[in-house]
């Protein structure tokens, strides 16, 4: 390639990147700073940058209480979606009666997006007894679609005869998959555990429907309701976007490829 | 669900015991194996679809008896109703501008398919707000916009484009186009690493042929590259319309629908409706109406894409 088109190349490029940061840069800044942040012009650089804010959101609101709530559902979900992923997956790989149509329903349930459900989704919780529930909160997500697929396919990569070797040791079916498929998908894996983590860790609408106490509220419910305080926190609001944000940033940047490849793998096959 | 091991064998081999006895466990692990999984989806798609048509032709609150309604609702909403189609307008706009947005995402996903130095990183930049909690990039936003400290208002008054800072998200005419600019930062990486997808599935050897019969690059992209990423802009749109009709946090923090109702989508009204007036049947008419539109809008884009260009089929 020609050096001035490499170049031109880098410098769209970086403009780009730069307009994508900013927000960030804008929210960080804003986090660590002391000043009347309205005052007009705003500085570019923090002034004295200083951490105050971090502590503040962390013993004025109940954000331990937020930050629990929300790592009990993320575990529930990301427990939920290895095991009946992983089942429901294996049990696709095998033949059986009408397969064809229970791969339609997967297909066609993958139409219907959760935000067409929330009025009927409610009602049922509520019959279940779960409003208010950890339980509650992570039943919608518990089970992905498109995480059963991601296991099917490296389920099937896996050689039938090491299958047929296990199951004649005498393994059972629930240690062939423990045992042998899962060791095998550490990929498909990490694909699973990083979806289902960022998802639930970023659940707005459904937790903002079925919870009512405070006590069971997750942390986008928390940042939601400090919001609605604006005019006595600034600063500390952008530290707790800062804060809530940082998890699902050093997930992705830690297992980019899985993540990119869920979703990739989610948008061209089903 | 799964038919116990009575029938024959389908080859011609006579049955054995044996055989009927594993035939018959397999299936009953194939029918545990898939029940968790299936419950969910039966009580939280299955069931919610079917009960929303069954409660928007009812007259239903929590505490009283059901009454049948007919089409009441649907006749209120769509003959009466102007926050509908203010909210159907809106989300109609969203739609409409996604395109842009994929057109942007193909400038950068070209940029950076080569064996430029740091592309993985740029990559990566571009891609980051995308899994991000969609509710702190509303306040980010939000705080981008501000009259006051936002530094969207300082480049613009510092440069001189406008004289008196504006209100972006307070405006009738700023407050759509503002919350829209903010949903395309967050999508832009999606789009850009479907599309790259697309792009690495291309052939090179296509490019190849194309340069030894003398294919300017621009001639090659329109007969090469555009073609074969069809599926690939495709599925772009179809997850351009499915947001539209699902971006509910942004909305909600941003502007909650407002001013008045500027930015009000199909999403938050069903939303206002059902739980903020707990009008459950009215939310559940809405709901059918939006769940409608959306199948039939993708299955335009799907005829627009050339018969089952999409990926949304099974295999």
């Amino acid at each position: 390639m020609p050096r001035r088109r490499t170049f031109l190349r880098h410098a769209n490029l970086i403009g780009i990147c730069a307009v994508m940061l900013l927000p960030f840069y804008w929210v960080l800044k804003t986090a660590v700073t002391n000043e009347n942040i309205y005052a007009y012009p705003p500085r570019l650089l923090p002034e004295a940058p200083h951490l105050f804010n971090f502590v503040d959101v962390w013993y004025f609101i109940p954000f331990p209480r937020y930050l629990l709530n929300s790592f009990i559902v993320s575990a529930l979900v990301v427990a939920g979606n290895i095991a009946f992923n992983a089942m429901a997956g294996y049990a696709l790989t095998k033949n059986f009666p009408a397969k064809r149509a229970f791969l339609l329903l997967f297909f066609s349930c993958m139409l219907i997006p959760f935000q067409a459900t929330i009025i009927p989704a409610y009602l049922i919780t509520s019959q279940l007894g779960l409003l208010n529930s950890y339980l509650g909160l992570a039943f919608p997500l518990l089970s992905t679609i498109v995480c059963i697929f991601v296991f099917k396919a490296a389920f099937e990569a896996v050689p039938q005869s090491l299958i047929d070797a296990a199951r004649i040791d005498g393994l059972t079916e629930w240690h062939i998959i423990l045992r042998v498929l899962l060791p095998l998908s550490k990929a498909a894996l990490a694909t699973n555990v990083v979806l289902a983590f960022i998802w639930s860790w970023n659940a707005f609408l459904w937790p903002l429907i079925i919870t009512r106490e405070p006590t069971m509220q997750t942390l986008p419910l928390g940042l939601a309701r400090f919001l609605s305080y604006l005019e006595d926190t600034t600063g500390a609001l952008y530290a707790f976007a800062v804060m809530v944000l940082a998890p699902s940033i050093f997930v992705f940047l830690m297992a980019q490829r899985e993540f990119i490849r869920g979703l990739t793998s989610g948008a061209t096959k089903g | 669900m799964v038919a116990a091991g009575k029938e024959t064998d389908d080859g011609t081999v006579p049955v054995t015991g044996w055989w009927q006895r594993k035939r018959t466990r397999e299936r009953i692990v194939v029918a545990c194996f898939l029940l968790p999984s299936l419950t969910i989806f039966f009580l939280y798609r299955v069931l919610p679809l079917a009960w929303n048509v069954l409660l928007s032709l009812q007259h239903w609150s929590p505490l009283k008896p059901a009454r049948w309604a007919g089409l009441d609702h649907y006749e209120e909403m769509l003959l009466y109703d102007e926050v509908f189609w203010q909210a159907l307008k809106n989300t109609l706009i969203f739609i409409a501008v996604s395109p842009l947005a994929i057109a942007l995402a193909l400038g950068i996903a070209l940029l950076v398919n080569s064996n430029l130095k740091g592309a993985a990183i740029y990559r990566s930049i571009v891609f980051l707000s995308y899994p991000l909690m969609t509710v702190a990039v509303g306040i980010i936003w939000r705080w981008m916009y501000d009259e006051r400290g936002g530094i969207i208002n300082f480049a613009l008054r510092e440069s001189g484009l406008i004289a008196k800072p504006i209100p972006f998200l307070q405006s009738f005419d700023w407050a759509l186009p503002s919350v829209i600019v903010a949903e395309i930062w967050q999508v832009l990486g999606f789009y850009m690493i479907i599309i790259l997808t697309g792009l690495q599935s291309i052939p090179p050897h296509l490019y190849e042929a194309a340069s030894i019969d003398g294919a300017p690059r621009w001639a090659q992209f329109g007969r090469i590259t555009l073609p074969l990423l069809r599926p690939s802009l495709f599925l772009c749109a179809v997850i351009g319309i499915l947001n539209s009709f699902t971006s509910f946090d942004l909305i909600y923090i941003m502007t909650n629908g407002g001013p008045g109702h500027a930015t009000e989508l199909l999403i938050t009204y069903i939303y206002k409706s059902g739980f903020g007036q707990t009008k459950f049947d009215y939310a559940a008419a809405l709901t059918v109406v939006q769940f409608v539109l959306l199948l039939a809008l993708t299955y335009l884009a799907n005829l627009v894409a050339g018969g089952n260009a999409g990926s949304l089929e099974p295999r």
